[in-house]
C-alpha cells in the first residue's frame, strides 16, 4: 500500500521530472550522437522508458542517475545500430582562419565535433566529465567499467584533443 | 583544471532540447498507447460476446421450436394412433 502511494505520488511528477531532465537528457545524447533529430528520438524514448519503470525510482536523485545511465546505453546502442560515424568526418572539420579567442564559438563547436570522433566509451566518458559535472568513480559507477579505466579514457581522450586542436592551430594559449 | 577543460565544459555545456519536446513528451506517454489498445480490445470482447450472446438465444429460441415441434409430432401420431385403433375394434 505504500509502495503504490509512493508509485502514485512519483506519477504526479512525471512531468516535472521531464521539465527539470529534458535539457541533461536531450544534451548527452546530442553531444554523443552529434545529430540533432536523433538525439531527440532517443532523449523521448528515454523519457517513455523513465514512464515505464516510475514504481523503481525511488527519489528525484534516483531519476537523475538512471536517466544518466539509460541515456548512455540507449546513445551507445543507437550509435552501434545506425553504424555510423559523426556526419562531418575529422579531416572535414573546418580550418580556422584565424587563431582562436577565448570563448570562441568556433572553437566550441570544432570542440564538440572533435569530442564526437572519440570512441564510444570515451566520447561518453568525455561527456559525462564536462556536460554533467561528474567525478570518475560517478561516471564509473553509470558506465559499469573501473574508475581506472574512466581515468584513462578521460587521459588520453585529453591528449588526443590537445593534439587535433594543435594541428588546426587551436592549441594551448 | 587547465584551459582544454574549461573549453570542453563550455562547449559541452547542457542545451535546451528542440521547441515542445516535453509537451510532445507528455502528449504521447506510453500508457496513452497501451490505454488505447485496451480500450480497443474492451470493445471487440463486448461485440463478440454480445454476437455470441445473440447466436446462443437464437439456439435457445431453434431448440424450443424444435421441441414443439415434436410435441405437436407426437400428439397428432397418438391421436391417429387411437382412431386407428378405434377403426379396427
Amino acid at each position: 500500500m505504500i509502495g503504490l502511494e509512493r508509485a502514485e505520488q512519483i506519477e504526479c511528477d512525471f512531468p516535472e521530472l521531464v521539465r527539470r531532465y529534458q535539457a541533461m537528457v536531450f544534451s548527452l545524447a546530442w553531444h554523443f550522437l552529434h545529430d540533432r533529430a536523433v538525439a531527440e528520438e532517443v532523449a523521448q524514448e528515454v523519457f517513455f522508458s523513465l514512464h515505464r519503470n516510475l514504481g523503481s525510482i525511488r527519489s528525484p536523485a534516483h531519476a537523475a542517475f538512471w536517466l544518466r545511465k539509460v541515456t548512455a546505453q540507449r546513445a551507445i546502442d543507437e550509435d552501434r545500430r545506425r553504424r555510423r560515424r559523426p556526419q562531418v568526418a575529422l579531416a572535414d572539420v573546418p580550418e580556422p582562419a584565424a587563431k582562436a579567442s577565448a570563448a570562441d564559438p568556433l572553437l566550441g563547436e570544432t570542440l564538440r565535433r572533435l569530442v564526437a570522433t572519440l570512441a564510444e566509451v570515451p566520447r561518453m566518458v568525455v561527456i559525462l566529465r564536462y556536460q554533467e559535472d561528474l567525478e570518475p568513480s560517478e561516471i564509473a559507477e553509470l558506465l559499469e567499467i573501473p574508475v581506472a579505466t574512466v581515468k584513462s579514457h578521460l587521459q588520453r581522450s585529453l591528449s588526443l584533443l590537445r593534439e587535433k586542436l594543435a594541428r588546426r592551430g587551436m592549441g594551448e594559449r | 583544471m587547465d584551459w582544454l577543460e574549461l573549453e570542453l565544459k563550455r562547449a559541452l555545456a547542457p542545451r535546451d532540447p528542440p521547441p515542445g519536446f516535453a509537451d510532445r513528451i507528455l502528449g504521447r506517454k506510453p500508457g496513452f498507447h497501451a490505454r488505447r489498445w485496451m480500450a480497443a480490445a474492451a470493445a471487440v470482447i463486448v461485440i463478440a460476446s454480445a454476437g455470441y450472446g445473440y447466436r446462443w438465444r437464437q439456439g435457445l429460441e431453434a431448440k424450443r421450436q424444435v421441441m414443439l415441434a415434436v410435441r405437436i409430432v407426437a400428439l397428432k401420431t397418438s391421436h391417429i394412433q387411437a382412431q386407428v385403433k378405434e377403426l379396427t375394434r
